[in-house]
């Protein structure tokens, strides 16, 4: 134990190392060299790619507010000037800290004073006084990284035990059943992902990864088995055929008769029909989202929308633009000395690619609906912020790359 | 659930591939590896370039495969979708977003040969609902008790889905003024109600030629069967709803007046708004008719023949009230006018007709109203025929024109146990086969029946000339149910009779001789009878009776198509002299047989005061338990033939003193001449 007069002076010298270490950084680093400029300019141009087409949502649909989107785009480049500037590694010591801080965000919708609910939405806060609402499950995606990563990153890259390795899963396990408790099925896919990519990243056994898929499908497979029995037999469904259908609707979206079904025909129409070049801008044209076909044209299927107007080649760039973003984050991840650093930005990897490829994927057809929005481009300020507010981590994570002190 | 099977037999074979490569690639460690054991350069670039670094390198080639294969399933499916069926997809977006309605095209009016219309259109205007509205109890019953009709009824037809499931359907037509305006005023509380113009059926002139004409209602399922199995591109496309042609002019001129429908593509929002005009074709208004019908003889001819029947009932014939009357020109076949009673309104099938009134015109009791009897009824020709049998007698050499049979009112020509009375029981005495036309003797042509059942080289004779003439055969004439008729022989009796003893299928001497006077088996249309005598007084040639005088388009163009006469058959005349007896017979029927009949004619002359000379036949059919069946038919002007009128009454009694009147008012309002005698009719002949 050491007295208080050495801690206090292991602080002392550890500030002094950290003032140290930020002018030997300023000193040899250009103005823009603690910016990634791949995952800077990629973000940009996604952020930029995403007002126009929310302007061009808002040409049609009122509640695309594009002044709104705008005000989400300051907000979440503040936050991510202010993450650049944070060293993120400070993370790494919350710990579980983290993991409370996670709770209390999933669970904020249902605090008495914060909670909001309006227009069938749930999951929202509302922020007494200032009257912002936030849905904080967003930020919940960032925090469960941070503190996965700070977590795994205890083992320094290598996971011998297979109880350290049980534990990791365990307590994902519980950060997942806890949103699936708070009723978003679609975020909390998307963050079991995005922390299964850290512990994956963090050096079990290739086997006991493998073995975890393999229980998981099984799992799933063995409840739809049970449910198929249990209502053949017992006419005990263990989840609702609406349930179900709703799922699996995007197997056979020309024959399903539910509101889902229609949703997913009028948002694969709008994809196909926009051809390679777009039908264009505007209701006269782009029918499928400009006289309301296409249901959350500008939040959900904000894709659906994009490939209407703009068509393959719209598509097609706006995937480039995600690859040089989530490229150059692994590049960032490859770059950082810290094991910490590079969980988070592998999780970052993960979410982001997760999150694209589901949202993209239900667009047109590929997975099931799940209510998720795509980065930078869907309409909605708390997605947005957040995702800049990643973006900072991310530049944070460069700009505090080296092992230094 | 064929999906979730789907998903537990993709889950199991996930599983069972995991765990062989579990498996496997725990059997052969070391050689299958991201991570880097042993033998990897460590990057001396890196601070501390060792075995760590390395593994995350492996690792993030894993993460940035994962990566890839998420992006390359994207692109493939997006290439799939937007290349590939991007067509296929752009029609369903164009079946989206435009409604198609259709507009009908308003169908042709009729006229007469001189322009006067006979049926046209009206504006009707017609209630309209989506078959969502059926479920709102409230709305359907506030539409009802506005409507005036059953709650049932109105729901019914919401419901109905004929018209296709997304169009509005039709609840009322013909709604009365009040009740749209009703509606209108009230619209919040008929949302998905709507007012549509339609065109109805309008007939100006009531009943008046309604047999010809015809009727129309909504299209049947069986032409619209017929139609899905039809290849014919030229067709019209009928949707259910429509309104078409079922009988007269209207049925048979379908395919002129319908007209081609106009479709309206709109553009529509999600919600089924009309935000646009996409596109439009204009419908084609069905073409005008223009029939051969002059209005003024149709209505002499519908007159004339109430008036015979009228007469009839007056005689105490208290059967009569169906029956006959039409008009021919001779010269080419054109109908001026054609009657049959009882007749019935055809704008009482406009908006469709009350199942009532449509059980009521299909009743015996009410004696059929909706058959033409002009075409479709069939007769016994009884002595109009005479004028045929004495041809054959006088082709065949059976009798000649000096002749003369001595007719004492009883004829035992076939032997006493066959004896004939003559329609005169006292006997007409001596007769030429002319003076039998005239008085319409028996016995005279008894013996041409008789002559021809003797004759063993031309036993049926009789029967070939009546069929020379277009008996037993259609006319041809352009209205829907024409009978056939028919003209009795040997071999007919044998099939007809077929269930009865050999001896019944004889054919015997009292066969010849009913058929030769145009009794028993013997069976005409008013029509045929009024063509044969349109080739009697033309000197052997018959036109194609018919309605239609020309087409006038409403295309634009205006063109106007006329319909030709056709010839029907120009029977073979043996000598001139024969046909100037008949025809010499005829005229004495109307000015010699009686002075009763002549009176009425005597008084019949032109514009400038000259008389016209008519001749004519009368007859009378006998049934057993039926009063006789009265017939007449006329052509005049005797010397130059144009006009043949016929009028047949059934159970009217004798046809010189109940068809003369039809007859002669016809004439009369063709030369404008109406009939002053007063003279009664006693006139009994047949």
């Amino acid at each position: 134990m050491a007295s208080p007069a050495t801690a206090r002076k292991v602080a002392a010298e550890k500030r002094n190392l950290t003032r140290v270490n930020k002018q030997v950084a300023r000193k040899h680093q250009g103005a823009f060299d603690g910016v990634n400029i791949p995952v800077a300019v990629a973000a940009l141009l996604l952020v930029v790619y995403g007002c126009f087409i929310i302007w061009t949502a808002s040409l049609s649909i009122e509640e695309a507010s594009f002044p709104r989107q705008l005000l989400g785009v300051a907000i979440g480049t503040g936050l991510a000037i202010a993450a650049w500037n944070f060293d993120y590694r400070a993370f790494a010591n919350w710990s579980h800290m983290l993991l409370v801080l996670d709770f209390i965000l999933i669970f904020a919708p249902f605090i008495p004073g914060l909670s909001y609910e309006g227009g069938g939405m749930t999951g929202w806060i509302r922020f007494p006084i200032i009257g912002l609402t936030f849905q904080p499950v967003e930020l919940v995606k960032l925090v469960t990284v941070l503190y996965m990563a700070s977590v795994t990153a205890e083992y320094n890259g290598e996971i011998t035990s297979l109880r350290d390795y049980l534990r990791l899963c365990a307590v994902l396990g519980v950060i997942f059943l806890g949103i699936l408790i708070q009723g978003d099925l679609g975020s909390g896919i998307v963050v079991f992902v995005a922390g299964a990519v850290v512990i994956a990243m963090g050096g079990p056994k290739r086997e006991w990864v493998l073995a975890t898929l393999a229980l998981l499908v099984g799992f799933i497979a063995l409840f739809f088995a049970l449910n198929s029995i249990t209502t053949a037999y017992f006419d005990f469904p263990l989840i609702s055929q609406y349930r179900l259908d709703r799922l699996l609707v995007f197997l056979n979206p020309e024959g399903a008769t539910s509101e889902e079904g229609y949703n997913l025909l009028q948002s694969l129409i709008a994809v196909g029909s926009g051809g390679f070049f777009g039908r264009g801008i505007g209701a006269a044209t782009a029918s499928q989202s400009g006289a309301g076909f296409l249901p959350e044209a500008h939040t959900d299927f904000v894709f659906a929308l994009l490939c209407e107007q703009l068509g393959f080649v719209g598509a097609l760039l706006l995937l480039v633009l995600y690859l040089m973003l989530i490229f150059g984050a692994i590049h960032v991840a490859g770059r950082c000395e810290s094991v910490f650093g590079r969980l988070v930005a592998a999780g970052i990897v993960g979410m982001w690619t997760f999150q694209i490829f589901e949202n993209i994927g239900m667009c047109i057809g590929l997975m099931p609906i799940t209510g998720i929005p795509l980065p930078f481009i869907s309409f909605g300020s708390s997605s947005m912020m957040v995702q800049l507010l990643v973006v900072g981590v991310v530049q944070s994570i460069w700009r505090h790359r080296s092992k230094a002190a | 659930m064929d999906a979730q099977f789907v998903v537990i037999i993709a889950g199991l074979a996930l599983v069972a591939v995991i765990v062989f490569s579990v498996f496997f690639l725990r059997g052969y460690s070391g050689k299958f590896t991201f991570d880097t054991k042993t033998g990897t350069t460590p990057r001396a670039s890196e601070g501390e370039g060792n075995t760590q670094q390395a593994a995350f390198k492996g690792r993030f080639t894993v993460l940035s495969l994962g990566v890839g294969a998420a992006f390359a399933a994207i692109v493939a499916k997006l290439w799939s979708m937007q290349m590939v069926s991007a067509d296929h997809y752009e029609q369903l977006a164009e079946e989206n977003r435009t409604r198609t309605v259709t507009t009908p095209a308003q169908r042709g009016r009729i006229l007469d040969r001189n322009g006067e219309v006979l049926v046209t259109n009206r504006p009707s205007l017609a209630v309209t609902a989506y078959s969502s509205l059926a479920d709102d109890e409230i709305l359907v019953r506030h539409l009802a008790n506005t409507l005036g009709m059953p709650y049932v009824a109105v729901r019914r037809n919401i419901q109905d889905n004929t018209e296709g499931a997304q169009s509005a359907h039709t609840v009322a037509t013909d709604v009365d003024r009040r009740a749209v305006a009703y509606i209108k005023e009230h619209g919040s509380a008929f949302d998905g109600v709507e007012i549509a113009e339609r065109s109805e059926r309008l007939y100006p002139n009531g009943t008046t030629a309604a047999h010809l004409l015809g009727y129309t209602g909504t299209v049947s399922q069986e032409t619209l069967d017929a139609q899905e199995k039809s290849d014919d591109p030229a067709a019209i496309k009928y949707q259910s709803g429509d309104i078409v042609g079922q009988a007269g002019i209207e049925a048979q001129y379908e395919s002129v007046l319908q007209g081609i429908r106009g479709e309206q593509t709109v553009r529509v929002d999600a919600d089924g708004n009309v935000v646009g005009q996409a596109d439009a074709i204009d419908p084609q208004p069905g073409s005008d008719i223009r029939l051969t019908i002059d209005l003024k003889i149709q209505k002499a001819c519908e007159e004339g023949l109430q008036r015979s029947i009228a007469q009839a009932r007056k005689q105490g014939y208290v059967n009569a009230g169906a029956g006959a009357c039409l008009c021919i020109d001779c010269t080419n076949g054109e109908i001026l006018g054609m009657a049959s009673a009882p007749s019935y309104d055809p704008g009482s099938f406009t908006g469709g007709i009350s199942q009532d009134l449509w059980n009521q015109l299909n009743d015996e009791a009410n004696l059929y109203p909706l058959m033409n009897r002009a075409v479709a009824g069939q007769y016994m020709s009884a002595s109009t025929i005479k004028s045929l049998s004495a041809l054959a007698g006088l082709e065949y050499g059976i009798t000649t024109a000096d002749t003369v049979v001595t007719c004492t009112g009883f004829w035992t020509g076939l032997g006493e146990e066959y004896g004939q009375y003559c329609w005169d029981h006292d006997g007409h005495g001596p007769m030429t086969l002319q003076q039998g036309i005239i008085m319409s003797c028996d016995p005279v042509f008894y013996e041409i029946g008789k002559g021809f059942y003797y004759d063993d080289k031309n036993p049926e004779g009789l029967q070939e000339m009546f069929r020379r003439w277009g008996l037993g055969q259609q006319t041809g004439v352009d209205l829907g149910g024409e009978a056939v008729g028919r003209v009795p022989d040997a071999a007919w009796k044998k099939e007809a009779f077929a269930d009865y003893s050999s001896e019944d299928q004889q054919w015997r001497p009292g066969d010849m001789t009913n058929l030769v006077i145009g009794q028993g088996d013997i069976l005409v249309t008013p029509l045929q009878m009024a063509t044969v005598y349109c080739g009697i007084a033309n000197g052997g040639t018959e036109y194609v009776p018919h309605l239609l005088k020309s087409v006038v388009r409403r295309d634009g163009s205006g063109d106007v198509v006329e319909n030709e006469p056709k010839e029907r058959l120009t029977a073979h005349i043996n000598s001139d002299a024969d046909l100037e007896l008949v025809r010499g017979g005829l005229k004495g029927v109307i000015y010699e047989e009686s002075p009763s009949t002549a009176a009425h004619f005597n008084n019949l002359t032109d514009e400038n005061g000259q008389p016209i000379t008519v001749a004519g036949k009368t007859g009378t059919g006998e049934k057993t338990d039926e009063d006789e069946y009265a017939w007449f038919i006329a052509y005049a002007p005797y010397e130059n033939p144009k006009y043949v009128v016929a009028c047949l009454c059934e159970q009217g009694g004798f046809g010189a003193s109940t068809c003369l009147y039809a007859i002669r008012d016809v004439l009369g309002v063709i030369y404008d001449c109406p009939d002053t005698s007063t003279e009664s009719v006693s006139d009994s002949s047949r």
